[in-house]
């Protein structure tokens, strides 16, 4: 039978029992090894592809690891009728996630906190003022959680910004550091992220090395913080040449 | 991409774009006179078509199907239920279909899209009635525990045929699912069994890891224009003529089901018979990439 919308039974996931801190923290902070084998201050291979989705006017896929995210973005078009009159164009940013993106199901609704964020990272590198009147929607679905999500969605907004041909003064990159213990990690994975003390992100326009949004949470002492946004600013710079990369590809494919 | 037009004021692509725009019904039909459409598809020919499975890891199965451009990602996830007192071995399967503000202009967030609730209906009555998943198979204690399937379809890229490119994406996803070995603990919950550690409690589906399927659901979407039939529509065709049957066939090549959910056409028997015909053709080309999809995984 099928189950109706209201009438599901309750259902849940068969995970194994609530895990701990994993024994890599049992001995010596500097012993273990990152469950996906890399070097602690080393990102995830990044992949990017723009023209992901035909019907927008600009779209791209990024993946990083197990995060895979997707967006498009539409416009400039006209705004919402309830609008006041703007000089300057508008941005507006929704992320959401797949009922299947995190280990557990999930409802698939609206991120706020991520659409407000998204929003903030980027506003600063959009020349408003080039679309007065009207809108430019940016619209980022994760499709896979695996850490790391918000950094991947905004880099990936930029570039799906770019490919809609979107006046900007810069890409935007972004990178986040976790602190596990004594530990700056780079682009945390899932698992790593639960266990953290504290996280940084940082997105900037790496070739004018201005940043676009810097947010802390947790515990972090003043040399850490140094640390890690100098870890996150020369990420962002090597993010940011593969981001190029991957729209001077898509431009010389189009030419041919 | 436009096709050089007959009259011979529309020299330029500019005008034949513009063209197109102002008079999109005139356009097409000057097209489907030379028996061909925009995209230089013969009428009854359906788009190129892709399967990639396992596209999310997070989930038990999934498939990422691609129609032309129209894109489907489906993923299932197997979470556990108590099975209902009517049928205690049954297990269950909720089909949802999504069309995220990601795949088209017109959907905006807060304002989901009207076709996705039609296309989950359609969906749910296929793959259920469709008799490809035995619920049966879905049992793991008899009354006590059974599998909840929830199979979740993402339209990423909306451009027509979206019922078609959905359906393909289910049965893909349901290929590929793997479900994952649990066991009973004392307190009467499912969890996952490992090998260590709980090699001392009897995993409960050991051999019931891939589901079987019975005759798999194919379908074709078909726009019925005067006396034309086009096969696989994209959006703007969909627009544009707006009268559509959707056939869809098992592998068997029975009928499932039949949708012509009005239109401005009616249709005569001949005419659907001619649909018929075609998903007949279409369901021996998806069951080959299907098959080819799986094998190509089995490789790897």
């Amino acid at each position: 039978m099928a189950a109706k919308p209201g009438s599901v039974p309750t259902t849940y996931s068969p995970n194994l029992a609530q895990k701990t801190r994993p024994p890599i923290f049992k001995d010596n902070d500097l012993d273990w090894v990152r469950p996906d084998g890399r070097g602690f201050h080393q990102c995830r291979p990044a992949f990017f592809r723009t023209g992901a989705v035909n019907s927008a006017s600009g779209s791209a896929y990024a993946e990083l690891g197990n995060t895979k995210v997707i967006v498009s973005v539409f416009g400039p078009r006209e705004s919402k009728k309830a609008m006041m009159y703007s000089d300057t164009g508008r941005l507006n940013c929704n992320v959401s996630h797949t009922t299947f993106a995190t280990p557990v199901r999930g409802q698939g609704l609206d991120h706020k906190e991520f659409s407000s964020m998204l929003h903030k990272a980027l506003e600063g590198a959009i020349m408003l003022e080039t679309f007065p009147k009207t809108t430019v929607d940016v619209f980022a679905l994760v499709l896979e959680s695996g850490g790391s999500d918000l950094p991947v969605v905004i880099s990936c907004a930029s570039l799906a910004l770019a490919d809609a041909g979107i006046m900007m003064y810069d890409l935007v990159a972004a990178v986040s550091v976790a602190c596990l213990g004594k530990n700056l990690v780079i682009d945390p994975i899932l698992e790593e992220e639960s266990y953290q003390d504290g996280s940084l992100l940082l997105a900037c326009m790496p070739s004018r090395n201005e940043v676009t949004q810097l947010t802390f949470t947790g515990e972090w002492s003043t040399p850490d913080i140094n640390e890690a946004m100098q870890l996150c600013l020369d990420a962002c710079s090597k993010l940011g040449k593969v981001m190029r990369t991957c729209l001077k590809e898509a431009a010389s494919a189009s030419q041919e | 991409m436009g096709l050089p037009n007959a009259s011979g004021d529309l020299s330029t692509e500019v005008e034949v774009d513009a063209f197109r725009r102002l008079f999109p019904l005139r356009f097409f039909e000057k097209h489907l006179l030379e028996s061909i459409r925009p995209d230089a598809r013969p009428l009854g020919r359906a788009r190129d078509t892709t399967i990639a499975l396992g596209a999310v890891a997070s989930a038990n199965g999934s498939a990422l199907a691609k129609i032309g451009s129209t894109t489907m990602l489906a993923a299932i996830k197997m979470e556990v239920m108590a099975p209902s007192i009517e049928i205690p071995d049954e297990g269950c399967i909720a089909i949802d279909f999504h069309m995220p503000p990601i795949c088209s202009p017109i959907v905006r967030p807060g304002r989901p899209a009207e076709a996705a609730p039609v296309v989950a209906k359609q969906l749910s009555d296929t793959i259920l009635s469709s008799g490809m998943i035995n619920l049966k198979e879905l049992s793991l204690v008899s009354g006590k525990a059974a599998w909840m399937a929830y199979l979740d379809i993402y339209c990423l890229d909306a451009d027509g045929a979206l019922f078609d490119a959905a359906l393909l994406a289910a049965v893909a996803a349901f290929s590929h699912l793997e479900i994952p070995v649990v066991s009973l603990n004392d307190d009467g919950k499912i969890v996952l069994s490992e090998e260590q550690g709980l090699s001392d409690r009897e995993p409960v589906n050991k051999e019931k890891r891939k589901v079987n399927l019975g005759s798999i659901p194919f379908s074709l979407t078909c726009i019925l224009h005067k006396n034309y039939i086009l096969a696989d529509p994209t959006a703007e065709e969909e627009s544009i003529m707006e009268t559509s049957v959707t056939v869809v066939l098992d592998s068997s090549s029975q009928l499932v089901s039949l949708y012509k959910p009005g239109g401005a056409v009616l249709a005569y028997t001949s005419a659907i018979q001619d649909c018929i015909a075609l998903t007949r053709q279409r369901v021996k080309e998806l069951q080959k990439i299907l098959e080819e999809a799986i094998s190509g995984m089995e490789v790897d």
